[in-house]
């Protein structure tokens, strides 16, 4: 028999702390429909994406149900459209997005990812084709996101790339400026980013990935900072020690939640199960926010001196109980820092505490790294392709993933209310730092990659 | 040799057990299998025990109360013939629904008619004031075995309309997620 503990922990996890299933992603390998005329290509999509998509809404409402845990977003990954659309301009590219904006909308998915490049050593015909598409792709299209990949640790960082992508995301910032530029909040730059990842805007299917396979975001930021609260009533003596055990241990019941329902979702789909990722991923909502957990280990605010210290320890005790309760962890995997989406760090960020720079020193420790970042509309492309590099350094010097989610708003300056709507919350635009990098950014070539020997 | 259900009902205190289990072996009675708890100062336990065919079922409950006198021991006994029928539906799943609010009469006849009727089986059931007696909220623990045929939606559908009568919280869920997020096993 279950015991009481047993019984109100899981029901007080359900009930009060937010615990759900973030997403739960179907990847779906498009290199099969690849075609140098368009209609044979829209098609193949319309008919592959429809096949394996078709039931995943229901099939994740139905297990949800059966659990009585909400698997709150149901989303599909497709191959980087960089190399399935190789042959296509930046028009049909356009076109070839709204396609998979409409598969999307047919499954009733909230977002579909993929539609990106990777281009962290060079820029093929294709991959220039999709950057270039962006700005109408993204501002004609609901569900679609990009990413584009621009560095690794093995091969640098490809500046050409980078300050493409400073262009691009003004471009996109002008196509979309009567919604507060939000067609910039469906496309993050990455270093090094893992070719499983569940959650949005950097969901796609790798080229190592079987041809279809479900992949599970699991959350729980709220139900990690009650559990803090908790110990800390319980005995406020406690130390950063038992804290970090406190986390470990909230993660691994979050993973095993994720990892039950993934697996129960792919096997009634008949699709093969691939990786739970453990990230502690924020809603807007109060009460679910990453940020609020730095309040509860003792810090005024996220921002405030000892965030990226908290911020390693909670990153790194997800993980330990989140690699114990899963058997395949992966994707981006800690915690993310979105500034307009989680509440209290809107609110920190709009209050001064949390300022561009100490954010960006948190992204050397976090999930992913600068998201959500509101800054102002008169931001030049080369700042924001600097602003991208210096993240990317960190990423490729780190071995880790590193990400720019950044949103520079026409006709707002620091201070306005941004408001993107639902899960993407809203934020006060940040100060971006002084300083320019024009002459920086136009040398253009390739940042080598490291050495990783002689380590510091 | 024939197999006898037992049960002893009475006040708790140390020593019982023995003076049950003691009374078995000198009647010759083998313990097959026991289930016991203590609910506030109160015994339970259910015995299913191997009995020597020449000791009569009749006998055997004579003798258990005769013993128990004897032992200073006040548990009343209850002794009838175990057959292993076990009531069986099919397949079914294991399911556990906790209800959850204000302590009210009514509240587990309430929520078992739901069962009763859908022909829903309870294997364990729990009730316990998690915030204490002064608190006057109960929660209530029922593991069940869902047969195949009855449809999950409808049975949960049914259950909160049980439960806004009473005015509780109701909640169900497949029991695997307790045990993965509580158990260190395989999900």
């Amino acid at each position: 028999m279950l015991t009481d503990r047993e019984v109100l922990s899981t029901l007080n996890m359900l009930r009060n702390e937010h615990l759900d299933v973030r997403t739960v992603t179907l990847g779906v390998s498009l290199f099969d429909c690849a075609s140098d005329n368009f209609d044979t290509f829209a098609d193949k999509v319309r008919a592959k994406i429809h096949r394996y998509a078709e039931k995943l809404v229901a099939t994740c409402d139905e297990v949800g149900d059966k659990y009585g845990i909400p698997v709150v977003n149901k989303r599909i990954s497709v191959s980087p459209m960089g190399v399935v659309c190789a042959s296509f301009s930046p028009d049909q590219m356009v076109r070839a997005c709204k396609v998979l904006d409409e598969a999307a909308k047919a499954a009733g998915v909230n977002f579909l990812g993929g539609f990106g490049a990777l281009v962290e050593k060079g820029m093929t015909r294709g991959d220039r084709a999709l950057i270039d598409s962006l700005p109408e792709a993204l501002s004609v299209t609901d569900c679609v996101c990009s990413s584009i990949n621009v560095a690794s640790s093995r091969s640098g960082i490809n500046m050409d790339a980078v300050a493409l992508m400073g262009e691009t995301i003004k471009a996109i910032a002008e196509r979309s400026a009567d919604r507060d530029a939000i067609g910039c909040a469906k496309l993050v730059v990455f270093a090094n980013i893992p070719q499983d990842v569940p959650f949005m805007a950097g969901a796609y299917l790798g080229v190592g990935e079987p041809e279809v396979v479900i992949n599970v975001g699991v959350s729980g930021p709220g139900v990690v900072k009650k559990a803090i609260d908790r110990a800390m009533e319980s005995n406020p003596n406690r130390t950063l020690s038992d804290i970090a055990e406190v986390i470990k241990r909230t993660a691994f019941k979050v993973t095993r939640v994720g990892e039950i329902i993934g697996s129960e979702v792919a096997n009634r789909l008949g699709l093969p199960f691939g990786v739970a990722d453990l990230s502690l991923a924020p809603t807007p909502e109060v009460g679910d926010s990453v940020g609020e957990i730095f309040q509860s280990i003792g810090l005024s605010s996220i921002g405030a001196p000892g965030s990226t210290a908290v911020l390693a320890m909670l990153n790194d005790a997800v993980k330990k109980g989140g690699a114990f309760a899963s058997s395949h962890v992966g994707g981006l995997s800690g915690a993310f820092i979105p500034v307009s989406e989680d509440s209290s760090i809107a609110a920190a960020a709009a209050s001064g505490a949390l300022t561009m720079e100490k954010l960006e020193a948190m992204t050397s420790v976090c999930s992913v790294g600068l998201d959500m970042v509101a800054v102002p509309g008169a931001t030049s492309a080369t700042t924001l392709s600097a602003i991208i590099a210096d993240e990317m350094a960190i990423g490729m010097i780190n071995n880790k993933t590193t990400a720019v989610r950044i949103i520079p708003v026409p006709g707002k300056v620091v201070g306005d209310l941004v408001s993107f709507g639902g899960l993407l919350g809203e934020a006060r635009i940040m100060a971006v730092p002084g300083g320019t990098a024009d002459t920086f950014i136009k040398l253009g070539g390739r940042i080598p990659a490291p050495i990783h020997s002689l380590k510091n | 040799m024939y197999k006898a259900v037992v049960s002893f009902l009475g006040r708790d205190c140390p020593g019982i057990v023995h003076a049950v289990s003691s009374l078995m072996t000198e009647l010759d009675c083998n313990i097959d299998e026991v289930s016991q708890t203590i609910l506030h100062s109160e015994f339970a336990a259910i015995l299913i025990v191997d009995v020597p065919k020449a000791l009569a079922l009749e006998t055997l409950h004579a003798k258990l109360e005769a013993g128990l006198k004897t032992r200073n021991v006040d548990l009343a006994v209850t002794t009838r013939l175990f057959d292993g029928v076990k009531w069986n539906d099919g397949a079914a799943e294991p399911f556990v629904v906790t209800v959850d609010g204000p302590d009210r009469p009514g509240l587990i006849s309430g929520i078992t008619g739901v069962f009763a009727r859908n022909k829903v089986n309870i294997e364990n059931l729990k009730a316990v004031m998690p915030g204490g007696k002064s608190n006057g909220q109960a929660l209530i623990v029922y593991e069940v075995a869902l047969p195949h045929h009855v449809d999950p939606a409808a049975l949960r559908a049914e259950l909160r309309a049980a439960a806004d009568v009473l005015q509780v919280r109701v909640g169900m869920q497949h029991r695997d997620i307790f045990e993965a997020v509580h158990r260190v096993q395989p999900v």
